[in-house]
């Protein structure tokens, strides 16, 4: 062999503040771990697995972001971050995709995510248990509880210095957040003025961006963008948090690499992924003993059937038939009101105050579950868009509703969806993407608990938003969120992972993502989401080397 | 008086003022400066299709207060999304393809427009008949074989308006007018309570 191909390229990452940091190349080794997404699982889940000692490569279909040369003031310009390949969309509701709930790119949707980090709750973990049975829904308890979790909340809160109120009103009692509480923007201070003259408990929002200094990085100066990329490195995403430190720990994060095939040896076990990289139609094979899969609902079940092979004809680690089934959002419609103050809703995170008081079963509401609703903030463009499509507006009649953009305020919910078998991510029949790859195709379509759900949250939003002195409201579907299609149990029949991640079929492959919500919870579903990465990589170093290299 | 109508409140704001202050950095200096500047010429479109899009935006996004230099374009944005293949990451499955549907939209506007009004194309019709045949594809209802290939109420909603709206309020000049305060990195914000604004955003009734 060749010495000079033996040698390890001196590779390097973007660093947080503009400056390059060294990196490992991993590229001819048979690492430990390859990670296929990094985002909020992938990026939890490499950093903690390169602190205890493994070594780690992050594929991420994206670039490596320089958030203080990337990222951009501007709404147009930062369509960069969203996932933007063919997707084929339907079902009777078909699901808007593209944007607010996707990304590309290191760090994957928590760059431009609103940073609203909530826990689940106790309820949220046994649905079946407390609900029975739902007609038409796949309703099913998590094989783990609040309480398993528990610690990785704080673990995570703690690491992404969530800032939030002293008192936070629901839930299981808590210790206060890492941060003190941020100043409420115009659009807060309306949700609680509302709910407040109605009798709705209403808090300051729990969110990841900094009010006091934390390590190198700053408080937040209120800029608004955050939906397009954080420029001061003041919110906590991945980018700037888990991936720096696995980077530290000697895990490569290895970009523009989209993942085509997880490959397995003849007794089932995997043992790398092909991937392509930026610029070629060459597939690169980083071999690996274990693989994990965080690509997010649609392309985690995506790379897992196109990894159908003689051993796995139905798509790795689908026995159960349930990969890219009971696919989920949240159902996140919004509501806005004109006012007779000047809001300038663009100012500061777009969701600063929130109200769990409608996230239960409510014993007098003829659905279960429920929702959170939270401020919202849209730019101009989003705005003018949803304005334009919730009323039906064009012409003169929209130029000159937009005029009195600086004056609406606006509010959404993440409502709960169920789980429903039909509502499924499966591949394209002819389809293909720029690598040849079958494209996803997405079903989805309402439960009628969920129709109730959205018919009494935009009533409640309507109510607040005229309670704060608003007029003239209207409406906006809208989802948010992807979760489901590898739902975690304890089954192998009904279920892709166990409790700690690890796929039922085989052994050395994890998936740590949205994907593994049996249920949707009525909460942002990041930081359950980095809680259940957290504790997956906390289980796998528990277990060992020993146990996670089998060959 | 034309244009009489989108009076704005903000009168003498222009947000480029702050192009050189701590509101503006370099990269998003370099994305706004392409829109200003460098518009795309046509090469996805044909010289009747482009034509056709230009009067189709106009009656989404009517600028009668601006002379032809002066408009926001539209139609470049458009063709140059459709010539370099930039998709939008879904696409409903009664859709055809991004460039297949623009083309088809397009010659299913002329279809609508000769068969509601004696064999004109829609650049030849007066405003009122152009919006129109806005309307029946708005509806879901208008004339034409293409519409049998392209529901008509799905494309305007999704594809057609949409999309001038989305290219229309990412301009400069429409932040002027709606007093948006545009880029804000680094210096962010200070006042944020309602009524409450900062000195280098947009003040009202002030006359430049």
């Amino acid at each position: 062999m060749n010495l000079h191909e033996e040698q390890e390229r001196t590779l390097s990452a973007p660093g947080i503040h503009g400056e390059r940091v060294p990196m490992r190349d991993l590229s001819r080794e048979e690492v430990d771990f390859c990670i296929v997404g990094a985002g909020a699982g992938g990026g939890v889940v490499g950093a903690k697995l390169a602190e205890a000692g493994f070594s780690v490569v992050i594929l991420d279909a994206g670039p490596h972001w320089s958030p203080v040369k990337d990222f951009v003031s501007d709404e147009t310009a930062s369509r960069k971050l969203y996932w933007t390949d063919e997707r084929i969309t339907g079902g009777r509701d078909p699901v808007e995709l593209g944007s607010n709930n996707s990304g590309r790119g290191v760090g994957g949707s928590t760059v431009h995510y609103s940073m609203v980090k909530m826990r689940a709750h106790a309820d949220d973990f046994r649905r079946r248990t407390l609900e029975g049975e739902i007609a038409g829904a796949e309703l099913c308890d998590w094989p783990i509880t609040f309480e398993d979790l528990e610690p990785y909340y704080e673990e995570v809160e703690e690491a992404l210095q969530i800032a939030g109120p002293t008192y936070y009103p629901w839930g299981k009692h808590r210790r206060r957040f890492p941060q003190r509480e941020h100043e409420l923007n115009a659009s807060a201070n309306m949700l609680v003025r509302g709910c407040t003259k109605l009798g709705i408990p209403v808090a300051p929002c729990p969110v990841s961006t900094l009010s006091a200094p934390h390590e190198d990085r700053p408080p937040c100066v209120y800029r608004g963008f955050c939906n397009y990329g954080c420029t001061t490195n003041a919110k906590s995403s991945i980018l700037v948090t888990y991936i720096p430190r696995a980077i530290r720990a000697e895990a490569e994060v290895r970009p523009n690499s989209m993942a085509a095939q997880i490959e397995h040896d003849e007794r089932g076990r995997v043992k790398g992924v092909l991937h392509f990289q930026k610029g070629s139609r060459e597939l690169f094979r980083q071999r690996a003993r274990n693989v994990v899969v965080a690509g997010y609902a649609i392309e985690t079940p995506r790379l897992l059937l196109n990894s159908a092979s003689a051993l796995f004809p139905d798509g790795l680690a689908n026995s159960s038939g349930m990969v890219g089934h009971c696919f989920m959002v949240h159902s996140g419609h919004q509501v806005f009101a004109r006012f007779p103050d000047r809001i300038n809703q663009y100012k500061a995170p777009p969701g600063l105050a929130l109200t769990e008081h409608f996230n239960r079963t409510m014993p007098d509401a003829d659905f279960i579950c429920g929702y959170t609703i939270e401020g919202v903030g849209p730019h101009p463009v989003d705005f003018a868009a949803r304005i334009a499509t919730a009323r039906g507006l064009w012409g003169a009649k929209l130029r000159r509703a937009m005029l009195d953009y600086n004056y609406y305020s606006g509010v959404g919910i993440v409502g709960e969806i169920l789980p429903q078998q039909n509502n499924v991510v499966k591949l394209h029949e002819t389809e293909r993407d720029q690598y040849g790859l079958p494209v996803p195709h997405v079903i989805f379509g309402y439960h009628d608990n969920d129709q109730r759900i959205i018919g009494h949250a935009i009533a409640r939003m309507r109510e607040i938003l005229e309670a704060a002195g608003g007029e003239d409201t209207w409406s906006a579907d809208r989802t948010a969120h992807l979760l489901g299609t590898c739902r975690m149990g304890n089954d192998p029949r009904d279920s892709v992972v166990n409790a700690d991640c690890r796929a039922h079929d085989v052994p050395n492959l994890f998936i740590c993502d949205g994907s593994v919500f049996p249920t949707s919870t009525a909460v942002n579903p990041s930081l359950t989401i980095e809680a259940i990465a957290a504790r997956a990589a906390s289980r796998i170093g528990a277990n060992g080397r020993s146990r996670v290299n089998p060959s | 008086m034309k244009g009489q109508e989108f009076h704005t409140r903000y009168p003498g704001y222009n947000v480029l003022d702050k192009w050189s202050t701590p509101d503006w950095d370099d990269q998003t200096r370099r994305a706004v400066r392409r829109r200003l500047e460098e518009i795309p010429p046509i090469r996805f479109f044909n010289e009747h299709e482009a034509r056709t899009l230009a009067a189709v935006a106009e009656r989404i996004i009517p600028q009668p207060d601006r002379s032809g230099s002066e408009k926001v374009p539209i139609a470049p944005w458009i063709d140059e999304k459709l010539y370099e293949d930039e998709r939008d990451g879904y696409r409903y499955e009664e859709l055809p393809p991004q460039p297949r549907a623009w083309r088809l939209g397009l010659r299913g506007i002329d279809e609508a427009a000769r068969a509601l009004f004696g064999d004109k194309t829609f650049v030849e019709l007066d405003p009122l008949s152009q919006d129109v045949v806005l309307s029946h594809i708005e509806r879901g209802d208008a004339p034409g074989a293409t519409w049998k290939q392209l529901p008509p109420a799905r494309f305007f909603k999704s594809v057609l308006s949409l999309t001038i709206v989305k290219i229309y309020y990412a301009h400069p000049l429409v932040w002027n007018e709606i007093g948006y305060g545009g880029p804000s990195s680094p210096r962010g914000h200070v006042r944020k309570r309602e009524g409450s604004v900062d000195p280098w955003e947009a003040q009202e009734g002030k006359a430049g």
